[in-house]
């Protein structure tokens, strides 16, 4: 069926291709330019909506100034948004299927997105296959780029990658928030994580982080999907007296609920930590309510606001987008799809104003190198990480204000 | 053994909103075999008509004295109003036709009738958890070693006498006794003058109202909520029902607290995640060796 819909589309392209350089003088067909894709997939319903729908704003604000200054060959860039959450929250098999209808519409050269590690690795094999690039703005999962896991979701072509990502990785992510831990002085955690790709691989790699740098892990507990009663969880991680909880997850896996809880059962001066899961503003302290104090968290993204490079970006973001929130990941999204429309932008030029294929669009975007984003220099590795990754340590100060702490770049 | 008892606390106030919830199941099932897959959303309903009586109420945050108790009773009084009133057009809608089709169809119609509330719901307060008023003062109850949050009485208390006023009802009045009949043989039970339709809109009237009450509490309880709470929470209670022995009531109290208790103590003593795998593989044991559950008892099979 896929392949079918592919062979479909690809002649109908192709077609449409012929007729235009018959039928048109090579001028002529520039200023008729045409319609390029990115397709934006995020979650955009639900408790994560908080998420993803400030991180989609971001492309539509490069796209639309893309198109303002003019794309050469005449084109007009277009977005494509398709919503990954089912039930409010994201899904990866809704995020494989988005996927599969980008695939599909042959005028999509690329996409933003996924936000969530796991939808991620259900897309992967999908965009491996096509040739079609996707950038994330924030999936943070090490098994998506390195090692045995990456290798297992590029079966179809082993040798080439479709994958890339502007923001750190888990690792990384865990270690900063270790030294983060060490010196707020906490020196023994009760970690608890959601059981997803993201929350089990990053609250991992605190737990490590935090054991080799001298603390003590008292207790590592996953929780289970639709879970709503965390008390007795919660009673038994207050028997080993923790100086924190650290929450490898998202608030809308739990995150704000197990906060909340703490209140309950008596732990209500215990700091909570936890990585860009919860950095969710609004919805975290709704649902955490008189417990969204104490908590700290880290985004694997610059504070937009405090970056000097980002201060254009900040602006036109509040300009376009009246009474919505800059999100923590809104900025790493805008600069993925800048780096999508250059490597476009580029091809088109390659080729004398031809609508440029997939496969261009990918060799750009991998041989991308220094480009000049609001996030610093943009690059990548041969796995698809960036080579100027950037953490953010924040926590919500009063009113649930998201506060910056501390900047961090990772070496 | 200080930390298992204040995890039976833990245990036995989940267990508490399970019974709760178990109460609709089983009464749903003993009067005509259907399991009313949508009796988990009917729970979620009520935290919403609490949240919604609230804020008619305008109550955001802790009320103290006679006006606590007034706000409570009129609270849960109209979730368990709305609720019972949902169940009985619930039944009326998707399940009466149905009724003498094959088993399948209304099982179908119920699943339909849970995504269609979840929806609603989903549509009324949108998909992210809401917040549900801190209602009470929570003082800690000091009895020995065991500390008891004020909710976890509400909850347990509340439990327990639904429960005994139910029994009561059933086994004491004469509609309990059109009931009991009905959930015997329907056709005899015609023939000696009951109204089964009445009698059935009745016991989805209970048994969402029950549902409803539950609702009201776990709002209280645990101070959010989510349009998708029921899902799981019915999967809990339907279970905690057939445990005990699908269609009687103390068996799905007994089962709704023994399983509150065995997921409280498998976190306790293994782990959080392993808490369904321990309820669901007692489930299995307690139904090979007594299929009809703990406190079932085995009915001459219906012709």
């Amino acid at each position: 069926m896929r392949f079918e819909s592919i062979a479909r589309a690809a002649s109908a392209g192709m077609l449409v291709a012929l007729l235009t350089a018959t039928l048109l003088p090579p001028g002529a067909a520039n200023a008729a330019g045409g319609t390029i894709k990115i397709g934006i997939d995020f979650p955009l319903s639900g408790a994560d909506a908080a998420d993803g729908g400030p991180a989609a704003n971001g492309v539509i604000l490069a796209v639309e100034q893309a198109n303002k200054r003019g794309v050469p060959g005449g084109y007009t860039f277009e977005t494509s948004e398709l919503d990954d959450a089912v039930q409010g929250k994201h899904d990866p098999a809704a995020g494989a299927q988005n996927v599969k209808t980008f695939i599909a519409d042959s005028a999509v050269l690329s996409m933003v997105g996924p936000f969530n590690s796991n939808v991620a690795k259900s897309e992967i094999p999908l965009t491996n296959d096509a040739g079609l690039v996707q950038i994330s703005p924030s999936n943070t999962n090490d098994g998506l780029t390195v090692g045995d896991d990456a290798k297992k979701l590029r079966e179809a072509h082993p040798d080439v990658n479709s994958y890339f990502r502007v923001c750190t990785r888990d690792s990384r992510q865990g270690a900063a928030l270790a030294a983060f831990a060490k010196k707020l002085g906490y020196k023994q955690m009760f970690v608890i994580d959601d059981n997803e790709t993201y929350g089990k691989g990053l609250a991992d790699s605190f737990a490590a982080a935090f054991a080799a740098g001298g603390g003590k892990v008292l207790g590592h507990e996953h929780i289970t999907a639709n879970q709503q009663d965390f008390k007795s969880l919660l009673t038994k991680a207050k028997s080993t007296s923790p100086d924190a909880v650290f929450y490898g997850g998202t608030t809308s896996t739990g995150g704000a609920l197990v906060r909340r809880q703490m209140g309950d059962v008596g732990m209500t001066a215990v700091p909570y930590m936890g990585g860009d899961g919860i950095s969710d503003g609004d919805v975290f302290v709704t649902g955490a309510g008189a417990m969204a104090k104490n908590v700290y968290f880290s985004i694997a993204a610059p504070d937009a606001e405090k970056l000097p490079s980002a201060k254009p970006f900040v602006a036109a973001y509040k300009a376009r987008f009246k009474g919505a929130s800059l999100g923590a990941y809104s900025a790493n999204a805008y600069s993925a799809a800048l780096v999508e429309i250059a490597a476009i932008e580029k091809a088109i030029k390659d080729d004398g104003g031809k609508m440029p294929t997939r496969a261009e669009v990918l060799k750009n975007v991998a041989a991308t190198r220094d480009l000049d984003t609001p996030i610093g220099k943009i690059g990548f590795d041969a796995n698809g990480d960036t080579t100027a990754p950037l953490l953010t340590l924040q926590t919500y100060g009063p009113g649930g204000k998201i506060v910056t702490i501390d900047q961090i770049v990772l070496k | 053994m200080d930390l298992l008892l204040q995890q039976l606390v833990n245990g036995l106030s989940l267990g508490g909103i399970y019974a709760l919830i178990a109460l609709g199941y089983t009464m749903v099932y003993g009067i005509i075999e259907l399991i009313n897959f949508a009796h988990g959303d009917v729970y979620t309903l009520g935290t919403f008509v609490s949240l919604a009586v609230l804020g008619l109420l305008g109550v955001t945050g802790v009320v103290t004295g006679p006006l606590l108790i007034a706000t409570v009773v009129v609270t849960m009084l109209a979730a368990m109003i709305a609720c019972g009133l949902a169940g009985v057009v619930i039944e009326r809608l998707a399940y009466r036709r149905l009724r003498n089709a094959p088993r399948l169809a209304p099982l179908i119609t119920a699943i339909g009738m849970s995504f269609i509330l979840e929806n609603v719901m989903q549509y009324w307060r949108g998909p992210s958890p809401v917040p549900f008023p801190d209602l009470m003062p929570n003082p800690d109850v000091h009895l020995g070693v065991v500390t008891i949050a004020a909710k976890q009485i509400l909850v347990i208390v509340l439990a327990i006498a639904m429960m005994v006023l139910l029994r009561l009802f059933v086994y004491r009045t004469k509609l309990g006794k059109a009931m009991r009949a009905t959930a015997q043989d329907r056709e005899a039970a015609q023939l000696m003058g009951i109204d089964i339709n009445t009698t059935i809109a009745l016991t989805f009237l209970i048994g969402s109202a029950l549902a409803g009450a539950a609702g009201f509490v776990s709002g209280v309880y645990y101070g959010s909520t989510w349009f998708f709470n029921g899902f799981s929470a019915g999967l809990k209670a339907f279970t905690a029902a057939v445990l005990g022995g699908i269609g009687n009531l103390a068996g799905a109290m007994l089962g709704g607290f023994l399983i509150g208790l065995i997921e409280a103590l498998t976190t306790q003593l293994i782990s959080d995640q392993w808490s369904n795998v321990v309820v669901f593989s007692v489930l299995v044991l307690v139904l090979i060796f007594r299929p009809s559950g703990l406190l079932g008892e085995t009915l001459p099979a219906k012709v």
